[in-house]
């Protein structure tokens, strides 16, 4: 008799409370959203003073830029914070590039690096805690938040006229980007890499008597020769966990530039041109060409999706070579055996233009550096970085391209390098990877799934592309 | 006699069946084990279990085709015709197999069955997480400098920083609010603690952002004090809970008999309760601790990736480097970071089975 209201009661009193806890939860947020009003603000307030320090005396003394500041131990004993998603290898030679900076100005750079900057950058963001500077690999992420307000405009910050002498006009446009009140210069470009490179392993291919092909004709007759002296001519891996499709991606953005215009490609990569447009389709043909001839893949058409993209050049290196060409961007040399070297046993071709019209395009990516603090020594670590100095030791090391102008050409130490580096410098159309382009839904959604779910046979070529359509929708 | 071999049989099959379990829960870790003294190179291409003696088709003589023979039509060898897809498979003749030894050359080799063991097993693995990998960087004239990362230990420790405070703190505040829930009696006793229950049903992932927000305010990001608060909030409902749920249990006499003797809630608790609940206190500071010690959302978000205070699971994450072509170091790494929970387990171990219940009423 006693349990059943008691019980009631309690019953109730959870009721009540998941109801006002659901209640306190919302009023919890619109407190929180008081908060960052506020801490922008009191960010702001400083920022704006050296704004005008720093405006005042460029028009007063003009005593040079914040870097020609910096490089006078103006702004020593500073801290910039960075954060990005260099880790391991990569940070330490990031860091080794910075090193003469650090000690010449006394600005301590402190990087940050996560393997899950993609999550991470958001809440740091929206948390107030913002670094510095941040890294993005993907500029479809820093477009994402440039809309937000929060990134600093560096129309105003550096010096447009060096930009424009420093970069090739391509990566200016690729840093602009919708601000909340109009367009605004959200980042600069730092590091870059080539995504339109054929690797294959030079020694062998030279001994077997091959010659690299120069247009897409031959590419194809000598796969097809590849094919009958025994071997499957490609090396072809999409697998990166939940990553997988990525690789097909390059493959259609490649294959893309090399079919219709780069306005048209454009179109595709800001959603005008939808996916099941004859465009697309016709590229995505081009390539099931090749994708879809068992004598050309290595493994066969179904080990395409389960086959690492990191694991899929090592056939190459076996001896004899159980493949022999492998798609994918200059970053993929950290996954070629240690033993294998540069321009001896490995080198890389550009991959052929089909229709001659349209030149020779080449796909890149790169990390764009964006500011989230404005004050005079960040700045002067930004506009460090528009200098190809401060890339110049990862460049030595090997495995990235340096996108400035005074980048030298000497400073690559290896022949493949430095062909890369021309490459980048003499395309006649440079365009960035498409799908780091599009919104996440789609760049890093539909399109890795639909191309999987295309190559491994689960949908045909027409539902696979309505499907990756279907993320602009959602 | 009936009953008993009834329980008999019973008990064979609970240990069967925990048998099988215990099996398939150990079966992957052995397997990480054995790949984790594996070079690379082996990860790669075999399972773990080819380390075992174990049949195995092995190299025999080679024969030679005729350089142009076509791959696409059926091909001849020793009066019988194969497909290309079988070769390249591997086909039985009589007691051996052909396969393409190299198809470009054309030679196709008989392979044997015989016994095979691939007993390379290397430190590698472990040197490089436990004293940092190496770096090759290229200097301006060429020449190769090698720049050594560093190993576990500082993560090691940094962990261990978070963990011991993150797990006492929570423990000790829900011991004593649990006593106060299960024996005190104020006003809202019931009201509160369906708050702290239903708590348990947030996920944290909700608060992150706002608390960030608040951290940020207070300048507590990426310090230690953060985390201890953060991991200290996130664990307290379910501590609560579970000490509650024990605290309650003990027999009301003894407090009783102490209250007659004069004794305070503060005598009460640090005299009775704690020594009493002490094995309550070991299985939930071993949870506590495993959840803090395996923690990577919470790490990532409040104190983030400096080295000087990054902890070990994120440290672990980064050595597979920044496209994760370093994935096979995770075997020997997740084997480091086992170490730890592991001991804690071992030495906590002995407070699960002491029955301390028994006998405390008699006194």
């Amino acid at each position: 008799m006693r349990k059943t209201p008691g019980r009631k009661l309690s019953l109730a009193m959870v009721l009540c409370l998941s109801f006002t806890m659901m209640l306190s939860g919302c009023g919890g947020n619109n407190s929180n959203n008081a908060a960052p009003t506020k801490s922008p603000a009191a960010t702001e307030a400083p920022a704006a003073d050296n704004n005008k320090d720093t405006t005042n005396s460029a028009d007063s003394a003009v005593p040079g830029s914040p870097l020609e500041l910096a490089m006078k131990g103006e702004y020593k004993g500073t801290k910039v914070t960075m954060f990005g998603p260099f880790v391991d290898a990569d940070q330490v030679k990031f860091e080794s590039s910075i090193k003469e900076f650090e000690e010449k100005t006394g600005i301590d750079i402190q990087y940050e690096g996560s393997k899950e900057f993609e999550a991470t950058i958001n809440i740091r963001v929206d948390g107030g805690n913002a670094p510095d500077i941040a890294d993005f690999p993907q500029p479809g992420l820093l477009a994402s938040i440039a809309k937000t307000g929060k990134v600093v405009d560096l129309t105003g910050v550096l010096d447009q006229e060096k930009l424009k002498g420093n970069y090739n006009q391509s990566w200016l446009d690729m840093s602009t980007m919708d601000g909340k009140d109009g367009k605004i210069m959200a980042g600069i470009w730092n590091r870059s890499n080539v995504k339109s490179l054929v690797w294959y392993p030079k020694k062998q291919f030279d001994e077997a008597g091959y010659t690299v092909p120069q247009t897409w004709d031959e590419l194809m007759a000598l796969t097809e020769q590849i094919a009958k002296d025994g071997d499957p001519a490609w090396a072809i891996g999409i697998e990166s966990g939940a990553a997988t499709g990525w690789p097909a991606t390059d493959w259609v953005e490649n294959i893309m530039l090399r079919t219709t215009s780069p306005e048209n490609y454009d179109k595709w990569v800001s959603g005008e041109l939808p996916f099941t447009s004859p465009e697309v389709k016709n590229a995505i043909e081009v390539m099931s060409k090749i994708w879809l001839n068992e004598d050309y893949v290595y493994g066969g058409t179904k080990s395409i999706v389960t086959t690492a993209f990191g694991d899929a050049p090592k056939p190459m290196f076996d001896n004899p070579p159980k493949a022999w060409f492998n798609l994918i961007g200059n970053f993929i040399t950290s996954f070629f055996p240690e033993t294998a070297k540069v321009d001896v046993d490995y080198d890389w071709f550009y991959l052929p233009p089909i229709d001659e019209q349209y030149g020779k395009p080449v796909l890149v990516a790169g990390d764009i550096y964006a500011m989230f603090n404005d004050r005079p020594e960040v700045r002067a670590v930004m506009e460090f970085f528009t200098t190809g100095e401060s890339i110049k030791s990862w460049v030595q090391s090997g495995g990235v391209v340096a996108p400035m102008n005074d980048a030298s050409l000497d400073w690559y130490q290896s022949e493949s390098d430095r062909r890369m580096a021309q490459l980048v410098q003499e395309a006649s159309t440079l365009r960035f990877d498409g799908s780091d382009l599009m919104p996440g839904k789609v760049g890093a959604g539909t399109f890795w799934k639909g191309m999987t779910d295309y190559v491994s046979g689960t949908a045909t070529l027409d539902q696979a592309l309505e499907q990756i359509q279907s993320g602009w929708n959602n | 006699m009936v009953g008993k071999k009834k329980r008999k049989g019973g008990k064979t099959l609970v240990n069967i069946t925990l048998g099988v379990i215990c099996f398939l829960w150990l079966l992957p870790t052995l397997g990480l084990f054995i790949s984790s003294f594996r070079p690379a190179a082996d990860i790669l291409q075999t399972g773990w279990w080819k380390v075992f003696p174990h049949q195995e088709w092995t190299a025999g003589e080679t024969l030679q085709l005729s350089k142009d023979s076509d791959l696409r039509a059926p091909i001849e060898i020793n009066g019988k015709t194969y497909s290309d897809d079988e070769l390249k498979a591997g086909v039985k003749a009589d007691d051996s197999r052909l396969i393409w030894e190299n198809r470009r050359a054309r030679t196709v080799n008989v392979q044997e069955q015989g016994w095979k063991t691939t007993p390379e097993l290397t430190l590698d693995n472990y040197n490089n997480v436990l004293s940092g990998k190496e770096y090759k960087l290229k200097e301006a004239d060429g020449s190769e400098t090698t720049q050594k990362g560093t190993g576990l230990s500082q993560a090691f420790w940094n962990t261990l920083t978070i963990a011991v405070p993150a797990t006492v703190i929570p423990v000790l505040i829900a011991s004593f609010a649990a006593y106060a829930f299960a024996w005190l009696r104020f006003p809202g006793r019931k009201t509160l603690f369906v708050i702290i229950i239903a708590m348990l049903v947030i996920p944290i992932q909700v608060a992150l952002i706002p608390v960030l927000k608040d951290y940020t305010a207070l300048g507590l990001n990426g310090s230690y004090l953060g985390i201890w608060l953060a991991h200290t909030a996130f664990g307290l409902p379910l501590v609560t809970y579970f000490m509650y749920n024990f605290i309650s249990q003990l027999p009301k006499d003894l407090f009783e008999s102490a209250f007659i003797d004069g004794a305070s809630h503060f005598t009460i608790f640090s005299r009775l309760i704690l020594p009493l609940s002490v094995p309550a206190l070991a299985s939930i500071g071993i949870f506590q601790f495993l959840w803090v010690w395996n923690d990577y959302l919470v790490s990532l978000i409040f104190i983030g990736n400096q080295p000087s205070v990054q902890v070990m699971s994120m440290k672990i994450a980064d050595l597979v480097g920044s496209r994760g072509n370093d994935w096979h170091l995770l075997t020997s790494a997740a084997f480091i970071s086992m170490l730890m929970p592991l001991a804690i387990f071992f030495l906590l171990q002995k407070y699960f089975v002491r029955g301390l219940m028994g006998g405390s009423v008699k006194g």
